[in-house]
């Protein structure tokens, strides 16, 4: 068979590629960015601030190539939802960056206050659940893997309980007063950062469960309120089935 | 240098001429009648999987573009180990801009990569333009070699630290004493001398041992109860155990092993890894001893429920005079060489050290020591 729009359809593996390439870039910073607050490495976090301006100018970039892409092709089925979904990915992965530069921030506010182990471990397992769970999403959404895909929400409450245990080493830390409201606050701050890039992931990969299946978590509560009001909100475009495990 | 040159200069080699082989079984059977076209791509194909099973045996990351800057021919990014999803994104990423940067001037263009891992990684990305407009980019993976540069460096800079601090406070300290007439001060500096001596005496006897068993003069191998070296290892650190209010809890099987190697020297591992694991903890804490006996192996852990290792220092903490945190390091009296001790030691005896550790939950080091086969039990001996 002959591929009728092979030029839109390279185009597309490009716009395709250059989202990976932006996530793999964020992947690598995440780590980066843990050590940065735990080594205290002010060197480190100024490389990862002003790294930051650049996955910005390639997330505009890219976004722009999605318009571009979406009036002059006018693509339709499965390349429509690939398009408008990589546009929503790169929010998602661009706001992930903003929130590793607050990380980075916060390490040079609390520069010199000394972290005690449990406090230290638990921003290394932080550290590592998030670039897991965003790596899980990048696989997800090269392969178009919905089984990944779904799978990241649940690896997600892991770092939900990392943080809420975080929460609680904070104040067990500053009663022994081992580290000053200050930092106990910014420390807070951090253990929401990451908890949001995990979030951030988790939408990748709903996302990909879309691109995929059509599919959306917010069917779920789309449809129980169809149930309870009578009356369909939908406009008569059937709910596709959920290719995902329902959680 | 030299090495890596010969092996680029056979790969492009190899390359170019695989290319001009392409070419020519194309020119030569685009010739006869139809159905041979049909098997082209076939027949094309062949040699170049072939090309990429040589490229993917060498430890080397290969990528070739054709005139147009489209890749041709690529070779798995990084050899050897596993390597994660986001880091071959990266290092194609940055293959192709060199590539583009290499056929916009003409000229060979190098650059080194940096990736946070983890593992951290360091890589060479070398593209050079072959003739007629095609070209080539090399990716070398150095991270092995960037590592053991940063080791050899560090190691001189902390030996020097070691041995040159008590020397200095040693002299400082005699030089105060001198002029000195309080005997009061006198006695409180001359016990400070003798701290300091004893230190740099501790340094050298642990180099000194070190030596000894990096040579393995001293090794005598024989038939070694294995709970005999646990009971002394923990008999050894008793007495500071209990005085910091830490408890040594050993698990053993429940008949002796016995393994083939230098007693003294396999007392000295297990008892730096005791040593390190009371001096980590905090009071109340539990270090347990641990022999679990497996089919060709003997394994002993010594876990414990301390401060923990930082996972950027994990893979350096068996370097001599590497120190997690210095200044921690200097209260605890160690000398910085133990772990180097526990490592030597059980590569003498062809075993090997893992080490897990979680901050603020505490480190687990396993030692994976051979049995010798058949004779098992100490009494068959």
């Amino acid at each position: 068979m002959e591929e009728l729009r092979k030029g839109f359809h390279h185009e597309l593996d490009e716009v395709r590629l250059s989202l990976a390439r932006l996530a793999a870039t964020v992947i690598e910073a995440i780590p980066r960015a843990t050590n940065v607050l735990l080594a205290g490495d002010l060197e480190g976090a100024e490389y990862l601030i002003l790294a930051d301006d650049e996955i910005d100018s390639r997330s505009i970039a890219l976004e722009d190539r999605c318009y571009q892409l979406l009036a002059l092709q006018a693509p339709v089925a499965g390349d429509l939802r690939q398009l408008i979904s990589i546009l929503k990915m790169v929010g998602e992965i661009e706001r992930s960056a903003d929130l590793l530069v607050n990380i980075a921030k916060a390490a040079r506010r609390i520069y010199g206050h000394a972290l005690d182990p449990k406090l230290r471990g638990i921003i290394a397992k932080m550290g590592e659940q998030a670039q897991q769970l965003f790596t899980s999403a990048l696989q997800s959404f090269e392969e178009n893997d919905v089984a990944i895909a779904g799978a990241i929400d649940d690896m997600d409450s892991y770092l939900d309980s990392l943080q809420r245990q975080f929460v609680q080493a904070i104040f067990e830390s500053h009663a022994a007063g081992s580290i000053d409201l200050q930092v106990a606050i910014q420390l807070a701050v951090v253990a929401r950062f990451y908890e949001r890039i995990g979030d951030h992931a988790v939408n990748i990969g709903e996302r990909v469960l879309f691109i995929v299946s059509g599919w959306r978590p917010e069917h779920r509560g789309a449809a129980r309120h169809t149930a309870k009001m009578g009356q369909d909100d939908t406009y008569g475009i059937p709910i596709p089935k959920s290719t995902a495990t329902e959680g | 240098m030299l090495v890596g040159g010969i092996i680029i200069g056979l790969i492009v080699g190899l390359i170019v001429s695989r290319i001009i082989f392409l070419r020519k079984s194309t020119t030569s059977n685009t010739q006869p009648i139809v159905p041979i076209v049909e098997t082209l791509p076939s027949e094309a194909e062949a040699p170049v999987a072939e090309l990429n099973s040589v490229l993917n045996a060498i430890p080397l990351g290969v990528v070739v573009t054709d005139e147009q800057g489209n890749i041709v021919l690529g070779s798995h990014v990084v050899a050897g180990v596993e390597i994660l999803r986001h880091i071959d994104v990266l290092v194609n990423e940055a293959a192709e801009r060199i590539i583009k940067k290499s056929r916009e001037l003409g000229s060979t263009v190098r650059e080194t990569l940096e990736l946070f891992g983890p593992p951290p990684r360091t890589l060479v990305i070398e593209a050079r333009p072959l003739e007629g407009l095609k070209s080539i980019a090399i990716i070398e993976d150095i991270s092995e070699r960037t590592r053991i540069d940063a080791v050899r460096t560090d190691f001189v800079a902390n030996i020097s630290h070691e041995l040159k601090t008590p020397v200095g406070a040693l002299s400082i300290l005699a030089d105060t004493i001198r002029d000195e007439d309080d005997l009061k001060v006198i006695h409180r500096l001359s016990s400070k001398m003798v701290k300091e001596a004893n230190r740099m005496a501790k340094t050298i006897d642990d180099l000194l041992e070190l030596s000894r068993i990096e040579l393995d003069v001293s090794a005598v191998l024989e038939p070694v109860s294995i709970f005999s070296v646990i009971a002394e290892s923990i008999d050894r650190m008793a007495y500071f155990a209990a005085q910091a209010g830490i408890s040594i809890v050993s698990q053993l099987p429940e008949a002796d092993c016995v393994v083939k190697g230098d007693r003294l020297q396999l007392v000295s591992a297990v008892s730096n890894l005791v040593d390190n694991a009371v001096k980590y903890s905090e009071k109340g804490d539990k270090v347990t001893v641990r022999v679990s006996a497996l089919e060709a192996t003997l394994e002993v852990s010594v876990s414990d429920e301390g401060i923990g290792i930082p996972q950027s220092d994990i893979g350096r903490i068996f370097e001599r005079f590497y120190r997690v945190d210095r200044a921690r390091s200097r209260g605890t009296g160690g000398t910085g060489l133990g772990l180097s001790i526990v490592r030597h030691v059980v590569n003498n005896h062809g075993g090997s050290v893992n080490v897990t550790s979680q901050e603020g939950e505490g480190s687990t080091f396993v030692l994976t020591l051979l049995r010798p086969s058949g004779n098992n039990a100490v009494n068959k001996i």
